[in-house]
């Protein structure tokens, strides 16, 4: 069989190859032009390191910081002092220590150091600030900026304080910034495709989906933050040894702005967003500013002295982005994927439909290894006594339930039972007020979602989309990556499981461009990738035709069968539920109204009562 | 006096209801049932505005709905009592009929001809409304939606999450309005209850219109019954006029 | 003891002028669910409507910036924030960036990036004896502004028909439309009276300055946030919290820190927001209960 890949050979060579190829582009307008254009490109390309940095977090985790340019700040007056002469340190920062002062490292060096010094910062800033919630985030890297701003403004004797440093060695060098940029890029191309990056995408795309897949938030999260802190103070420091000054308001508000802008405006999600729009809106930037001082345009018409026309210029393309075009020139693509761009809208198409009809490969197949579930152990999962109580309202009065490995069990009741305030119980998105949770034996009531995914028992939700930015074999391995596999691993398992439930040929496509059948067999192979004992499926069927309904009652035996592990199905949708499970649970008003097999419920009375209201059945047409 | 033709309504690319006809004559109280998914809920939306159909022209006496701002439809006298109710739980009973008069021109004399209706409201005027019971916040609810004078009622599921003295009630309650002449659309998952209830009723599964009619036409209907309960049922000849 | 009640007294007066400009965040906050970055530059326009206006009598002048706070508010929110009403809280917080980067350098272009001085009442400038402490005037006029804004809102949203509307729409926006109440006038009123709150901030700021500048609004929209973040989103009465307890940190830590760590006040401050994020994530009195949709 052959390897399953997360995008085809020549996808991947475009993606990783187009943003270097700008960048050397980029270097050489540098060349040709006079030496103010040199230093124009330079500043760009420093510019350019920033902004990756900005995309590894804020990209990635969908989540802005404000806070990024605090770390090229402290870069950049750490990669200074290194290499600032000894004569100027006297001068300057009385109160350096000596070791630094004396210290005359070369711009790799320095560069170097401060990129590791940045990089530590970041993990100890970030560490309380990711704790804080998705909402306060913003808000609390803007205040570290302002934090970073006035030590180093008032730090008088070892940042020369609010009036800066000057005479720093100007060492920088086209080529040189060039390639550091195309190293960034990198970087940061590496890291998105990566398990951990993954991983935090799978945060941006679904919070609470990835939660329940196993995936810490804060811990990705924090690591993208170091690791963007990090290029930040490479940018920081290049930047400063190209312009040879440098004051706290070098890196601050404004800058904070344009480099924002430059990532938004090309696509903040996408590497290759970031190098194009640093250029996009640099020169664009550039050409205002040429404009301030009072200028011709095209012959036509003159302008006087405009300061800070420039940053207007930069403040409406961002307005413009935000309206217009959030996701960016790009859309949020790498260069590879730039020709699906159309293909988000995912109209049925003939073909497409042919393709849907979905087999399942049939007995004889050996199990890979990969996906099988854990060895059997006899366990169940076990529920006893679940009670709970939102305010007044008592939800769930004392309802027992259990689910053994292999076997379906349905659950059923009308709307406000307590269906899925039980299902968040045995989940871990919900503590319960009395009751216990038993796993295998385990008491695992209270734990959270994340150690439960770990533990064997993983769910979907009602109606969400499975990762919409991210392919179906991505969205699939995520589910993996979320249990521990490492990518390669993750990958193989997902492509197994595309495979049983006929989604193969979906591997490469946006999982938003499916129809909402597919999606929810893309949710179920996503739930399937962390390898469940016990798999709890909140209403799958909600909004599918008969047809979809009875394709859906296929593959779920097929996993039942295949992979072994036991399956909760709430479910409206009577046909699916009394055709595949051998026992059904009826809920009614917070309590277990019956437990049979199908043919008992559909003829009980009080189930019929519960839902339809009164008696409707006349006793002869049983 | 409520028409829709031909209604298409999409969702993130995806339709979900695919051509939906609907009318409703002044005085009448038509039902639609179905299972959950069935598009019932988006239907009602795109009645009040808060859904743009893709296709389909909804009017309302003689007035096309399409594209108008739920606060105008609302204001032509078409009141929602919505899934869930949807009170302010934190405003007090009093403010939320307030808020129900919000668009005609009645004061208090009218908020004191609600609570009239509604004793148990009158009761508990300064209270805020989350101390409320299920049963209590349908009935300021509906109190709330009928202050507006609307032309048309609609209430979409009003029996959800309620124990069956409290539906009855609320039916009861419901049953008083048909009398005065209000003209109402119900949107029920209890299907025998709306069905018994309701002058008409369509019955939508899957985007669709499935079955129409009158109480003894859909009474006893084993496609009905096979739409709710799924598993094989033997069909009997059907005494209506109509099939599938 | 006489030193503390006057730090205890600037403290105070330091946390009213925090607390207003939390409110005026807060009260746009409730309604479109948006953290307004321009809403330093509200402050910084209303400032310079007050410059512009400094020959004629103070009255005049204050009204000039009260109109022209709230309606830079008004225009921006038809200009640039209506389209994004129903885009995520980042992309318009990232808007609203942009609109105050374009109206900072707006005003740095038309007049110039240096601070402009600005004559001010005399009695704003002394102070009042109270027993034993020497009270400057300002601090008494800021506390009992705050105080009358804080009456005026509480008056307004309680016993107004439209205030009434605005936590109707505060709460559950759709079912408020379903109503027939008209989501514009509601969005355009929150934002003309935060307009309004903006002004009065801006007024003070002068004259405890003497003096305005283009990038004058930066650090209060900065505190603004800090405070309602801390005091717990989308609650008014966190937003004054979260601005006393800014302002009297900020103050107590100016009369109380050693003189070589005095300069670095404002780092301490804006450091202790993430400490109580830490333990009270969602502030100290907790977010507003969620917004429902019909």
């Amino acid at each position: 069989m052959s390897a399953v890949r997360l995008r085809s050979r020549p996808s991947l060579a475009v993606s990783a190859l187009a943003p270097l190829v700008l960048i050397a582009l980029t270097v050489a307008v540098g060349t040709s032009g006079t030496p103010s254009l040199r230093g124009t490109v330079t500043t760009i390309l420093c510019e350019m390191i920033v902004v990756l940095g900005l995309q590894v977090f804020i990209g990635n985790s969908g989540v802005y910081s404000f806070g990024q340019l605090g770390f090229a700040s402290a870069g950049a007056y750490a990669a200074a002092l290194l290499t600032l002469p000894a004569a100027f340190v006297a001068l300057q920062t009385p109160g350096l220590p000596d070791v630094i002062a004396e210290a005359q490292l070369g711009t790799v060096g320095s560069t170097a150091v401060a990129a590791v010094a940045c990089g530590v910062l970041a993990a100890i800033v970030g560490l309380p600030l990711m704790r804080t919630s998705t909402l306060a985030i913003p808000i609390s890297t803007f205040a570290f900026l302002v934090v970073a701003y006035n030590v180093i403004g008032n730090w008088d004797r070892v940042t020369g304080g609010s009036g800066g440093l000057v005479s720093i060695p100007r060492t920088t060098g086209l080529v040189s910034a060039g390639l550091w940029a195309a190293a960034a890029a990198t970087v940061a191309l590496a890291y998105k495709w990566s398990t951990r990056g993954y991983r935090l995408q799978a945060t941006r795309e679904d919070e609470v989906a990835a939660r329940s897949l196993g995936i810490g938030v804060t811990g990705e999260r924090l690591i993208a933050f170091a690791l963007s802190g990090m290029l930040c103070g490479v940018g920081g420091a290049l930047a400063v040894h190209q312009s040879g000054v440098l004051a706290p308001t070098t890196f601050y508000f404004v800058a904070s702005v344009t480099t924002l802008t430059m990532l938004v405006a090309g696509g903040a999600r996408s590497v290759f967003g970031a190098v194009l729009g640093t250029i996009a809106v640099a020169s664009v930037n550039e050409l205002l500013r040429g404009v301030e001082g009072g200028d011709e345009i095209l012959g036509l018409f003159s302008i006087g002295n405009t300061p800070g026309l420039a940053a207007i210029g930069v403040g409406l393309i961002l307005l413009a982005t935000m309206v217009a075009l959030p996701a960016g020139l790009t859309g949020g693509r790498e260069a590879g994927e730039l020709h699906r761009l159309g293909r988000l809208r995912g109209r049925r198409r003939a073909a497409d439909r042919a393709a849907a009809s979905v087999t399942a490969p049939r007995g004889g197949e050996k199990h890979v290894a990969a996906v099988e579930a854990p060895v059997k152990r006899d366990g169940a999962l076990r529920a006893h006594g679940i009670a709970v109580a939102f305010g007044g309202l008592r939800v769930l009065r004392g309802v027992d339930l259990t689910l053994r490995p292999g076997e379906a069990l349905g659950l059923i009741g009308p709307n406000g039972a307590g269906k899925t305030t039980l299902v968040n119980v045995l989940s871990g998105f919900l503590e319960p007020d009395a009751g216990t949770v038993e796993l295998d034996g385990v008491d695992v009531s209270g734990s959270s979602p994340f150690r439960l995914a770990r533990a064997g028992l993983t769910r979907t939700f009602q109606g969400a989309l499975p990762f919409p930015q991210l392919s179906c074999l991505e969205s699939v391995a995520v589910g993996a990556m979320g249990v521990g596999d490492r990518r390669g691993r993750a990958v193989a398992c997902a492509g197994e499981i595309l495979g049983r439930l006929g989604l193969s040929g979906r591997a490469t496509r946006p999982a938003a461009s499916l129809p909402p059948a597919e999606q929810r067999l893309l949710g179920v192979a996503r739930a399937l990738a962390t390898r469940p004992r016990y798999l709890l499926l909140d209403e799958p069927a909600a909004g599918l035709n008969e047809a979809e309904g009875e394709e859906l009652v296929t593959i779920l035996r097929e996993v039942l069968e295949s992979f072994g592990c036991g399956i909760l199905l709430i479910e409206h949708e009577m046909s699916v539920v009394m055709s595949l499970c051998p026992r059904v649970q009826v809920l009614d008003d917070g309590v277990t109204l019956r437990l049979g097999t199908p043919g008992e419920i559909q003829a009980d009375p009080s189930v019929i009562e519960a839902y339809l209201g009164h008696s409707y059945l006349e006793p002869a047409n049983a | 006096m409520l028409e829709l033709r031909g209604t298409r309504i999409a969702y993130r690319e995806v339709e979900v209801v695919h051509g939906v006809d609907l009318r409703i004559a002044p005085g009448e109280v038509v039902g639609m049932v179905g299972p959950n998914g069935a598009g019932k809920s988006s239907v009602l939306r795109a009645i009040c505005g808060l859904l743009r159909p893709s296709d389909g022209e909804i009017s309302f006496g003689g007035r096309t709905l399409n594209g108008m701002a739920p606060e105008q439809i609302a204001r032509l006298g078409v009141a929602l009592v919505p899934e869930g109710r949807q009170v302010f739980r934190t405003l007090t009973v009093a403010e939320n009929l307030r808020l129900g008069a919000w668009s005609t021109a009645e004061g208090e004399a009218a908020i004191g001809r609600a609570l009239e209706r509604f004793p148990i409201l009158r009761e508990r005027g300064g209270e805020h409304a989350d101390r409320l019971s299920g049963g209590e916040r349908q009935q300021l609810a509906i109190a709330r939606a009928l202050l507006g004078r609307p032309r048309l009622l609609i209430l979409d599921e009003p029996s959800l999450g309620l124990g069956p003295k409290t539906i009855d009630t609320i039916y009861e309650l419901l049953g008083e309005l048909r009398e005065e002449g209000t003209t109402m659309l119900l949107v029920e998952q209890n299907a025998v209850r709306t069905i018994d209830f309701c002058d008409r009723c369509l019955v939508l599964s899957g985007g669709r219109v499935r079955a129409e009619g009158k109480p003894e036409e859909l009474r006893g209907d084993f496609d009905l019954v096979r739409a709710y309960l799924g598993g094989r049922v033997e069909r009997q000849s059907s005494n209506g006029g109509w099939g599938r | 003891m006489t030193a503390l009640g006057q730090n205890l007294i600037d403290a105070l007066a330091l946390g009213s002028l925090y607390a207003l400009i939390a409110l005026g965040i807060t009260l746009v906050y409730t309604v479109m669910g948006m953290m307004n970055f321009a809403h330093g530059e509200f402050i910084m326009l209303s400032a310079y409507a007050l410059y512009a206006l400094a020959g004629a009598p103070f009255g005049i002048a204050l009204g000039g910036a009260l109109i022209t706070g709230a309606l830079i508010a008004i225009v921006a929110e038809r200009v640039a924030f209506r389209p994004v009403r129903k885009a995520d809280m980042s992309t318009q917080l990232v808007t609203s960036l942009a609109v105050a980067t374009i109206l900072q350098n707006a005003v740095m272009g038309a007049a110039d990036a240096r601070p402009k001085s600005v004559a001010t009442p005399s009695f704003v400038s002394e102070t009042t004896q109270l027993g034993s402490l020497s009270v400057p005037n300002l601090e008494f006029i800021t506390l009992g502004l705050t105080a009358l804004v804080l009456a005026g809102l509480g008056w307004l949203l309680y016993r107004t028909r439209a205030g009434l509307a605005m936590r109707a729409a505060a709460e559950n926006f759709d079912m408020a439309r379903l109503l027939g109440i008209r989501a514009d006038r509601v969005i355009a009123l929150s934002f003309a009276i935060s307009g309004a709150l903006a002004a009065l901030v801006g007024v003070l700021l002068v004259m405890q300055t003497g003096q305005v500048s283009p990038t004058m609004g930066l650090t209060p929209v900065l505190v603004g946030f800090v405070a309602v973040t801390i005091g717990g989103f989308g609650r008014m009465l966190g937003a004054v919290i979260g601005g006393l307890f800014l302002g009297a940190a900020s103050s107590l830590l100016g009369a109380y820190l050693p003189a070589d760590l005095l300069p670095f006040r404002d780092a301490f401050v804006f450091s202790l927001p993430v400490a109580i994020l830490i333990f009270k994530p969602q502030g100290l009195l907790g977010a507003a209960t969620g917004e429902a949709r019909v």
